[in-house]
């Protein structure tokens, strides 16, 4: 090689090389969005994180009211937790009808879902999001991670609370599961991330792995005042009372003794009977001493657009003014069918709210507004008369469990035989109705208490509160033809319907995504 | 990095050394190669002394060494032009000066096409490209640059919205991607500006920034094997654009014009009387609401708009240097009020030769402001819903305009949102880049050229919607503003050598790249709001207190570093090789990901050189080309590889006790994501036949994307959301494209001269799989519409073309959608008016099938150039055959129910003929078949000489008809075909004027 070519090799190579030796690095690192290897740096984020997974149930993603959502695959609005269970737990039976056209809606009047109805779809993965959250807090807060962090021993105790709380949100999750959905995948925080999908789990394990969780927590939770929002052990023991009363439902075998000595537990736990039933439902219900667990709202610091914005606005419509209940507007969707309108006595004042003008009794047709009695439960109005503080976004928290639930509880499990005693059982029923009718006038008697009240009275007293397919299912009255409702299978005048949609079917996505699910009997 | 540097310098003394030389009694052959008709340099002329040869540089130079002494042949050969000998007497030890001129063959086969990181003969190119220039642009009012290739190229669909300069994108042979960008990406001036949207905007189109008429030619690269040196980057194809430059002789141009642009069709809705006559008939509780104007609210919310365009360039040219500076101005108005883009754009071209030539600098600097004002959202979809029995105004509201009293449930003012709401955008953007390349004076045929670019913008977007609209007063929002202040800052730095020569040993000429390539890119955006105005008189201008004030920031970084090389073998312009490599890494990509590697073959063979087709003479020029080869797309967002922890707003606490929490949650990641994976076939002919008269190309190709970017549903429990964005599911498409160009008439200066293009382009898109490991069909809905709350109307289903319409199959009966209770259940619902696809009783999605395609089968296009003496002439025609509408407003407002609500809204006129009293918007009655037939231009121009300068006049009319069976305002409804209230196409009149002094 001539020296003139290697000196031309020098400068080529000089000039590649300058360059090659510029960089190589590729990586760079996110600013305004933290990562696993920082976010724990600031040692109010393990707050923030179990903050998250009680957020899951509230809000639907990280900017109020919508915006950077949880889950994709639905309108954000129509994604928001209390909305989806709400729907799946009120919409097919006899209290509620909905007359918008959104696609998937319809059907869930009229028990005639497909196993891609995105409303289904959407709760299904809403109980996975929370599972997954709590599952993630809970790798995040081992023993070695924390002693790695170096935290310290007082924020160990109370993050030991806080883990006591991520499994009581995962509890509940999963009863929603088992009761929506029954066969499930099982997937705990001792699975790691990744993305090979998970074996489906039977109803009697989850129930298993649910009533065990929710008895191993209980020492860890806490109890008292000062609470308020949060998973105390009150809330445990009628999450706990609630899962063995349907365990006949979920395994097969009944547990009406267990449930009986969880309901004593609430109701042994200091909650009283609000003394106004009215009061449950305003924007300042916090101050109930009735609710064990809501799910909360705030005008101005949680906002979304399902959760009772939906529910309040919802049910308001026609001639109806959205500021008689603190809003800014109506959304004429929400209505009764007859058969819950006729369960009321007309001097309940557990209707009082009732709204009738302009509004038949008969749901004839599920699209007509004014088809149908309104039942406008929720208020964005305090219990003085003043506004809540957002005109779009209501103050009102959701009573989860509160201790009226707990007392129809006790009387039907005493019929059940699950224990106690008829004086008592008499008593709780009667303190609700003297609640209800303002005097004794109304109370009942010791025949009159039978199963069929019980079915009735949980009617009245939890209307549209999200627990009326739950019961009718423990009842057997949800599907088949012992009790028909309007437009239950579609017609106007109802009929019977296949027992098999005492369940949701799986998604069918779902069964794409994840090979070793087998889709519930019937879909 | 060690390994790869080695490599490389292997590589490069590999073919140095074939250009090493010795000198015993032989002399030294220097020159230039020329044009014979224009004197102009030709560059890359293989010139040949017995087995000692060269190519002509840029400059048409060439320098051969070592030629025996004595009488010598000089053997010129160049693509598109005719050989040429020239006898030549050597001396030893002595340069010779001999220049060769050389008569034209071909010119298409000559002309020079800008290629990634180079140029090539167009006659020598193996792979599927296409070049325009000025000429072949389309004409008339254009404010984006992608407005110039539409219907010009085969296979190169560009897109846009119908708004002045808005909505613009470009499909080159389909989209590649779904969560990804399916843009191509575009070069100017040598500098990538990535492919998703090609930057920052707080307008209609990133792309606005540069001004068309500073653009020289527009390259597009088609085909996996021209487009792979651009790696990660190239899978949607690759957009070159060449800005002007300076030239010698011209001094001061001037292009002027002025224009008027019409609606030229609004939804049909309903008139006065129908409208009130079906308020009487479905909701007479209504009925008190009516008034008794009659109100053309679509009519008063559009205009005439008016537009203009003034550009003004500078230019020189010496012998070492030349320039080119320019200035434009435009302003175009929409023709719905409230529309206008506005440009200020200057730019400044700079080349200089140094040192003999063997230094060149070129350098370029682009810098404009655009100034966006956009219709207020809900003026168009107001002024459809909007009662025509209703009045404009209401002295008795606090506005003055009237409004329903149906709350929530009734539409508002489009008139009052118009004047009284604002939304405006400012973009500044500068682009510029310095290009050194030097030319070794060692190694003849050796350059190295190195390349620093920079891209800057600022980007800010205000919207000021008041307290007192009818929208904010319904919903108890109040007054809001907002505004995002966006700023990039990209730079670049390329260096790569380039070494042309024959081979020594072996016949043949080679050309071979290799380089390295950084850029990084920096983004902040900031955002604003404010909601619950405390006043609404400081408008876009100022933050008075309020209910609601939100904030958020987003920082990002990314990097882009690349080695790339390429090779070129032409044998006697018959047998064509090249490959190319290039390596990329990318910050988008996980650690075990990091680099991806793109390879590319192709060949080609001009059959027509060889001895058995030379005498055939209907044959002018043909070449059998084949290429293959790997691309990417990291056209997505960055930091997918991390679990983010986003921080929750202050609206999205929880209580705890007395106390309100902000959450953090931990996001769905795959670690491991990185680019997608596009392999690519194309096997083509380009041809010229009778005596170049009629010349064309015609290519197949096929595209299988892979590890596609794919935000798909995960296994519920796997991961920390549902669904979950990761390279998965893979996607292909298929086509056709031909071309030809057909000089009808060659009339010569005087005469009538007659040049009509046509192409055609037909993609087959099919979504083959989304998740591999599922059994089933999984299907993801999309293509949300208007009409109900998550609508949506298409899908992604394997099998099908992406978005595919998921439509019931509404049940005919005399040609109409059946509306009645056929199964006597006592209502009408899906039961009676689908089919029932699966046959088990009920209607439902699953009920529903994907049918009908929004994507054009076929996109043909035509273009003719005529000339007659003074007078110029040209068109063009477009035509889309097999694409499908979904009409949305006729699906959202064609049913009674809407008269329904707290206050009527105006129907779709489509309700008087299928009398839905419910909404029926999953029906594929609203499906409909969009093929049309459009002319896009037509330009008639006088060239005239005025004090004895040239000039020329123009008129031109845009879109000056549209034939189509599609019955709502548009057929070319955006990428996905949905017509939701789209902004109205315009006929535009244009006149102008060329001047130079």
């Amino acid at each position: 090689m001539s020296s003139r070519t290697q000196r031309a090799l020098a400068v080529a190579a000089a000039v590649l090389g300058m360059a090659v030796a510029g960089c190589t690095d590729t990586v760079t690192e996110p600013k305004s969005t933290l990562t696993e290897t920082n976010v724990f740096d600031d040692v109010n984020s393990y707050k923030a994180f179990l903050a998250k997974v009680y957020a899951g149930l509230a809000v639907t993603g990280q900017q109020g009211a919508a915006g950077n959502a949880d889950i994709q695959g639905i309108d954000e609005g129509f994604s928001q937790y209390l909305r989806l269970y709400w729907e799946a737990q009120e919409l097919p039976t006899d209290e509620a009808v909905i007359g918008w056209g959104d696609v998937g809606l319809p059907e869930m009047n009229t028990q005639m879902w497909a196993s891609s109805n995105s409303f289904v779809v959407a709760m299904y993965y809403r109980i996975f999001f929370q599972v997954g959250m709590a599952n993630e807090f809970l790798r995040q807060t081992t023993d070695a991670k924390l002693d790695a962090r170096g935290v310290s021993t007082a924020l160990k105790a109370t993050i030991k609370t806080y883990r006591a709380e991520a499994r009581f949100l995962r509890a509940l999750a999963y009863w929603h599961g088992i009761d929506l959905f029954g066969s499930i995948p099982l997937v705990t925080d001792e699975d790691q991330l990744g993305s090979t999908p998970p074996a489906q789990a039977t109803r009697t394990e989850l129930y298993n792995y649910v009533v065990s969780e929710l008895t191993a927590i209980k020492g860890d939770l806490p109890a008292g005042s000062g609470f308020y929002g949060r998973a105390t052990k009150g809330a445990a023991a009628m999450l706990l009372a609630k899962v063995y009363m349907n365990a006949a439902v979920y395994t097969g075998t009944a547990k009406w003794t267990e449930a009986m000595a969880a309901v004593n537990e609430v109701i042994a736990s200091g909650y009283t009977l609000d003394t106004r039933y009215r009061h449950l439902f305003e924007a300042d219900n916090n101050t109930s001493p009735e609710i064990i667990f809501p799910i909360t709202q705030d005008g101005t610091k949680t906002q979304t657009w399902g959760g009772m914005t939906f529910l309040i606005h919802a049910s308001l419509g026609g001639s109806m003014n959205g500021a008689d209940y603190g809003v800014d507007g109506t959304w004429w969707g929400l209505r009764l069918k007859q058969q819950a309108y006729n369960l009321f006595d007309p001097t309940d004042k557990r209707r009082a709210f009732f709204y009738t003008s302009g509004q038949s009794v008969d749901v004839t047709s599920i699209g007509d507004w004014s088809k149908g009695i309104a039942a406008p439960k929720f208020t964005n109005k305090t219990s003085t008369g003043a506004n809540g503080s957002h005109a779009t976004h209501p103050d009102t928290d959701f009573p989860v469990f509160r201790l009226g639930d707990a007392y129809l509880m006790y009387a039907e499990l005493f019929l059940r035989g699950g224990g106690g005693t008829q004086t008592q059982a008499l008593n709780y029923v009667n303190a609700l109705r003297q609640r209800a009718f303002g005097d004794a006038s109304k109370n009942i008697t010791a025949t009159e208490l039978t199963l069929d009240f019980i079915l009735a009275e949980r009617g009245r007293e939890l209307l549209r509160v999200a627990h009326r397919r739950n019961d009718l299912v423990r009842f057997g009255k949800f599907t088949g033809g012992s009790y028909i409702w309007a437009f239950k299978g579609g017609v106007a005048a109802g009929k019977s319907t296949e027992t098999f949609r005492d369940l949701y079917p799986l998604p069918a996505n779902e069964l794409v995504a994840n090979p070793n699910l087998k889709q519930n009997t019937g879909y | 990095m060690a390994s790869r540097g080695r490599l490389t310098f292997a590589l490069l003394g590999l073919f140095l050394t074939a250009a090493q030389v010795s000198a015993q009694a032989t002399g030294t052959v220097i020159g230039r190669v020329l044009d014979a008709s224009t004197q102009q340099p030709l560059v890359a002329a293989s010139v040949s002394i017995g087995d000692r040869g060269a190519l002509s540089d840029e400059a048409g130079r060439f320098t051969i060494r070592g030629v025996p002494a004595g009488a010598q042949t000089v053997h010129a050969t160049l693509i598109g032009y005719a050989e040429t000998n020239r006898g030549v007497t050597v001396t030893a030890g002595q340069t010779t000066n001999v220049d060769i001129t050389m008569e034209t063959q071909a010119l298409q086969l000559a002309a020079l096409v800008v290629t990634g990181y180079g140029t090539q003969k167009a006659g020598n190119i193996s792979g599927a490209v296409k070049q325009l220039s000025t000429e072949q642009f389309q004409t008339g009012r254009i404010v984006s640059p992608e407005q110039l290739i539409q219907s010009k190229v085969a296979g190169v669909q560009v897109v846009d919205n119908n708004e002045p300069g808005g909505g613009l994108s470009i499909r080159i042979r389909g989209a590649t991607s779904i969560n990804a960008s399916s843009d191509p990406l575009y070069v100017i001036d040598g500098v990538p500006i990535g492919s998703a949207g090609a930057g920052l905007s707080a307008g209609r189109n990133p792309l606005n920034f540069l001004n068309p008429e500073d653009i020289e030619s527009i390259t597009v690269l088609k085909d996996a094997s021209a487009a792979a040196i651009y790696g990660a980057n190239a899978a949607n194809g690759v957009v070159i654009v060449t800005t002007k430059s300076g030239k010698r002789g011209i001094g001061i141009e001037y292009t002027g014009s002025v224009s008027g642009s019409w609606i030229t069709k609004t939804p049909d809705m309903l008139n006065a009387t129908q409208y009130k006559a079906a308020v009487q008939q479905y909701a007479p509780q209504n009925l008190n609401q009516l008034k008794n104007e009659n109100t053309d609210w679509l009519g008063l919310v559009s205009q005439v708009a008016t537009g203009q365009e003034h550009n003004i360039a500078f230019t020189s040219a010496a012998e070492d240097m030349n320039y080119r500076l320019s200035l434009g101005y435009q302003s175009q108005d929409g023709v719905i009020k409230g529309t206008t883009t506005e440009r200020l754009s200057a730019a400044l071209s700079y080349d200089q030769r140094l040192f003999n030539d063997r230094l060149l600098v070129k350098s370029n600097l682009k810098a404009s402001r655009n100034y966006d004002l956009f219709t207020p959202g809900g003026v168009l979809s107001n002024a459809t819903q909007m009662g025509p029995t209703q009045p404009v105004y209401d002295a008795t509201t606090r506005s003055g305009y009237y409004d329903w009293p149906g709350g929530i449930q009734s539409p508002d003012n489009p008139i009052a949102i118009l004047n009284l709401a604002k939304d405006e955008g400012t973009t500044l953007r500068s682009l510029g880049n310095l290009q050194a390349q030097y030319a070794f004076p060692f190694i003849d045929g050796l350059k190295a050229t190195v390349n620093a670019g920079y891209d800057i913008t600022k980007a800010t977007r205000k919207t000021f919607t008041p307290s007192l609209l009818h929208s904010q007063v319904k919903t108890g929002d109040g007054g809001n503003t907002y505004r995002r202040d966006d700023t990039s800052q990209n730079i670049l730095l390329d260096a790569y050598l380039n070494y042309a020569a024959p081979l020594q040993y072996l016949p043949g000429n080679i050309d071979v790249t290799a380089g390295y390539s950084y850029s990084q890119q920096h983004g902040d955006y900031p955002w604003f709001r404010e909601t619950g105005l405390s006043t609404d008189l400081l408008g876009n201008y100022g933050y008075p207190s309020a209910r609601q004030m939100q904030n958020y920031l987003w920082v990002e970084d990314s990097k882009l570093i690349s080695f790339f090389g390429r090779a070129n073998y032409n044998l006697n312009d018959r047998y064509l090789l090249a490959a190319s490599l290039r390596y990329d890494g990318s910050s988008r990509f996980g650690p075990e990901n990091a680099w991806g590697l793109f390879p590319s073959v192709s060949v080609g063979w001009r059959i027509s050189q060889e001895s058995f087709l030379q005498g055939i003479n209907a044959i002018s020029d043909l070449k059998l080309r084949g290429s293959w080869g790997v691309t990417g797309n990291q056209a997505f967002a960055n930091y997918q590889q991390y679990t983010n922890y986003v921080v929750g707003d202050a609206q999205t606490q929880v209580q705890f006790g007395n106390e309100f929490v902000t959450t953090i949650r931990p996001g769905a990641a795959d670690p491991n994501i990185k680019w997608e994976e596009t392999t690519s076939f194309d096997i083509g002919i380009d041809y010229a036949l009778f005596n170049n008269k009629v010349s064309g190309a015609l290519d197949f190709y096929q595209k299988k994307t892979d590890d596609m970017i794919f935000t798909v549903p995960v296994a519920a429990g796997t991961n920390l959301s549902n669904y979950m964005t990761t390279n998965i599911g893979s996607m292909k498409n298929k086509g056709l494209e031909f071309s030809l160009s057909a000089k009808l008439l060659q009339g010569g200066k005087d005469g009538l001269s007659w040049t009509a293009d046509f192409n055609a382009g037909h993609n087959a898109n099919e979504l083959t799989t989304i998740n591999p490991f599922g059994g089933g069909s999984q299907r993801i809905l999309t293509g949300l519409v208007s009409g109900g709350v998550g609508t949506y109307i298409q899908v992604f289903e394997p099998g099908q073309p992406i978005n595919s319409f998921f439509v019931y199959e509404h049940k005919l009966e005399g040609g109409k959608p059946i509306y009645k209770d056929t199964n006597g259940d006592g209502n009408i619902n899906e039961k009676d008016l689908y089919v029932d696809q699966n046959g088990d009783g009920n209607v439902n999605v699953d009920d529903r099938v994907a049918k009908y395609n929004p994507l054009p089968d076929w996109i043909l296009g035509h273009s003719s150039y005529i000339n007659y003496g003074k007078f110029d002439f040209n068109y063009t025609l477009r035509a889309y055959l097999g694409a499908y509408v979904y009409n949305n407003v006729a699906s959202n407002l064609g049913t009674y129910a809407e008269v329904g609500r707290g206050s009527p809204y105006n129907l779709h006129a489509s309700v008087l003929e299928t009398k839905f009293t419910q909404p029926q918007y999953l029906s594929d009655y609203y499906v409909e078949d969009a093929s049309f037939l459009r002319m896009d231009n037509l330009t008639i121009g006088y060239s005239f000489e005025y004090a004895g300068k040239p000039l020329r006049l123009y008129g031109t009319v845009q879109n000056a008809f549209t034939l189509t069976g599609y019955s709502g305002v548009d057929p070319t409804a955006g990428l996905n075909g949905l017509d939701n209230n789209r902004y109205p196409r315009a006929r535009t009149f244009a006149a102008g004027l060329n001047v130079r002094f």
